[in-house]
């Protein structure tokens, strides 16, 4: 582990120690496509690029999270593992500094996920109060699979829960796809012989001309889409295209969105939500609760976590948790969290492995530190 | 100080750039018969004449190596980290039209929009275990239309110089982000345009480097894009 570096990061050093993590060494070279496969290409202009001689791809590293994840994977380490690290990562802007020092903890495969998830915010909760003692802490704390049961539970056809799912956590995209799909559907382009196919719905003879269509192209048959994926797809377009999302379902989604409550309150008042919109919501709060349960086991804790309907994270691989801390008065959150079980699989691992973690930016803290 | 004019250095460009100039009154003299890439300007000796590569126009305007140049703008927006604060484009040229489109193949029956291919690229990696693969050589313009005009994330950027039309059919890309000017060529490769999916609507066009010069070298390049305005 880096601690070369001033401020509170030997603080934080030994703070992971005591944590009882496992120090990790991440180089900072790192080839660069993982971070665009996982987090999209819009990460191309803010992180350094370069190009081995071979033509590689490589790039400083922007964050600990996936290049921790692939070394587990690549040394096939047992499970659970808590691995911590403290180092720099390197971001572009065009104005002031690169280089950022980060510091957190990744938790790898316990299969206690209420335990998990309680224990990352209690941890990333304890190094805030240990170098900032007299800040207010804020815990922020959202969770993708409360909204994809909303989703579920308002009988939303499956590409519409998708649709909303992954804008999830961005409020401007999940306004333009709720405006799009209170809309009634447009069912443009499904004209001539394949519109005819695809309205009656014949997945067999459209998947037919559609894999001929492909040929007579020249279009590679195995290496993308396929014909079966196009016949499906428009299918269910053409189902969809007379329904609309319904006003109820509009007005209990807002309300949803809207919520925001200490996390002491939340399942109350998601249950009087499913009780107002009628909705049943059922076992589905099972996980949400049990977490609630187990983040009071910690002490002190529950008291600063305020829980946000609309708050997540527009990635496929967050899949429940997210969490910020702020300290009150700081402009930006110091420290950022959630669980992230898709992203092992997706990193090439062949087990399931879930994870959570946080990482927290100490040039932030820092700041913060300096001035009180 | 002399000004520095660039103008494309070969094909209908370069052709129609230096036609443009002449009926504005700024005929171009091309030193040793047209074989070097040096030129000057009829009647205008603090006029300097560089012939460049469109491409490297745009990025030597906002270097501020060049005052004054004719460039495609779709070159301008992709090659120019902030274009609208580097270079100012003066005049329209209604030469050098191009549109930069989204286009995939013709028979994605079901893609018409680029809310279509948002929900294709959502899915794209559970189906296809590798996310969906745009070629093209304007990876900026793309990004620029993808993440940030409609929040499609998760996609990856095949870099394809030339022949990009055929990156589908040779499978190293699904769709493409490419000039179209007639549309025929992406017709030949049995693609089409997302209904939605005009990113940019390009043609060449005059443009001055944004910086400070001494006022008299100002008024030379006001009157010369005046000239050139007024010609079209």
């Amino acid at each position: 582990m880096e601690t070369r570096f001033s401020g509170t990061a030997g603080e934080i050093a030994r703070f992971l120690e005591r944590r009882a993590t496992e120090p990790v060494n991440i180089p900072v070279l790192q080839p660069a496509d993982p971070f665009l496969d996982m987090a999209g290409e819009d990460l191309r202009s803010r992180i350094f690029l370069t190009e081995s001689e071979t033509g590689d791809s490589l790039c400083l590293r922007p964050e600990f999270t996936i290049p921790v994840c692939r070394d587990h994977i690549a040394k096939n380490a047992q499970t659970p593992r808590r691995y911590g690290y403290l180092g720099e990562v390197f971001r572009q802007r065009r104005e002031g500094g690169t280089g950022f020092l980060q510091a957190g903890i990744e938790d790898l495969g316990d299969p206690d996920l209420a335990a998990g998830d309680a224990r990352s915010i209690a941890d990333a909760h304890a190094l805030l109060r240990h170098v900032l003692p007299h800040g207010q802490l804020q815990v922020v704390l959202g969770d993708q699979a409360v909204f994809d049961a909303v989703l579920e539970a308002l009988g939303l056809p499956r590409g519409w829960q998708q649709k909303l799912a992954r804008a999830f956590g961005t409020s401007d995209q999940l306004e333009t796809a709720l405006a799009e799909l209170a809309r009634p559907q447009n069912p443009a382009g499904q004209t001539g012989a394949v519109g005819k196919l695809a309205t009656s719905g014949d997945q067999t003879s459209l998947e037919r001309h559609i894999a001929g269509a492909m040929e007579q192209a020249g279009l590679p048959l195995t290496a993308g889409r396929s014909a079966s994926e196009i016949a499906a797809r428009m299918i269910e377009k053409q189902r969809l295209s007379e329904t609309r999302l319904s006003a109820d379902a509009l007005e209990a989604l807002r309300a949803f969105l809207a919520i925001r409550v200490p996390l002491k309150q939340a399942s109350k008042t998601l249950m009087a939500f499913a009780a107002d919109t009628g909705l049943d919501l059922g076992q589905r709060l099972d996980g949400f609760e049990t977490r609630v349960r187990e983040v009071g086991k910690h002490a002190g804790l529950v008291d600063d976590i305020v829980y946000d309907g609309a708050f997540g994270r527009a990635l496929d691989y967050y899949t429940g948790l997210v969490f910020e801390i702020a300290v009150e008065g700081s402009e930006r959150p110091l420290i950022g969290g959630g669980r992230y079980d898709r992203l092992l699989t997706m990193l090439g691992s062949d087990m399931d492995i879930p994870g959570v973690g946080f990482s927290v930016w100490l040039d932030r803290v820092d700041k913060l530190a300096g001035d009180a | 100080m002399s000004t520095v004019l660039a103008l494309p250095s070969k094909g209908r460009l370069k052709e129609q750039s230096i036609e443009a100039l002449q009926k504005a009154g700024f005929p171009i003299v091309q030193a040793d018969g047209g074989r070097t890439y040096r030129g000057a300007v009829d009647g205008h000796p603090d006029i300097e004449v560089s012939f460049l590569s469109a491409s490297e126009i745009s990025r030597e305007l906002a270097a501020g190596t060049v005052d004054v140049g004719i460039t495609g703008e779709d070159l301008i927006r992709e090659n120019l980290a902030d274009p609208d604060s580097q270079v100012e484009i003066r005049v329209r040229l209604g030469f050098g039209h191009a549109d930069v489109v989204v286009a995939v193949p013709d028979v994605w029956f079901d893609v018409d929009t680029m809310t279509d291919l948002d929900d294709v690229a959502a899915e794209f990696r559970q189906r296809h275990g590798r996310r969906l693969r745009i070629a093209t050589k304007y990876w900026r313009l793309t990004q620029r239309f993808f993440s940030g005009m409609h929040g499609i994330q998760v996609y990856r950027i095949v870099e394809s110089l030339g022949a990009t039309e055929g990156a589908p059919a040779a499978g190293s890309a699904d769709v493409i982000v490419d000039i179209t000017s007639t549309g025929s060529t992406l017709k030949a490769n049995h693609l089409k345009i997302l209904s939605d999916g005009v990113i940019l609507k390009s043609e060449a066009v005059l443009a001055v480097a944004n910086r400070q010069r001494p006022k008299s070298d100002q008024g030379k390049l006001d009157a010369l894009v005046k000239s050139v305005g007024n010609a079209i």
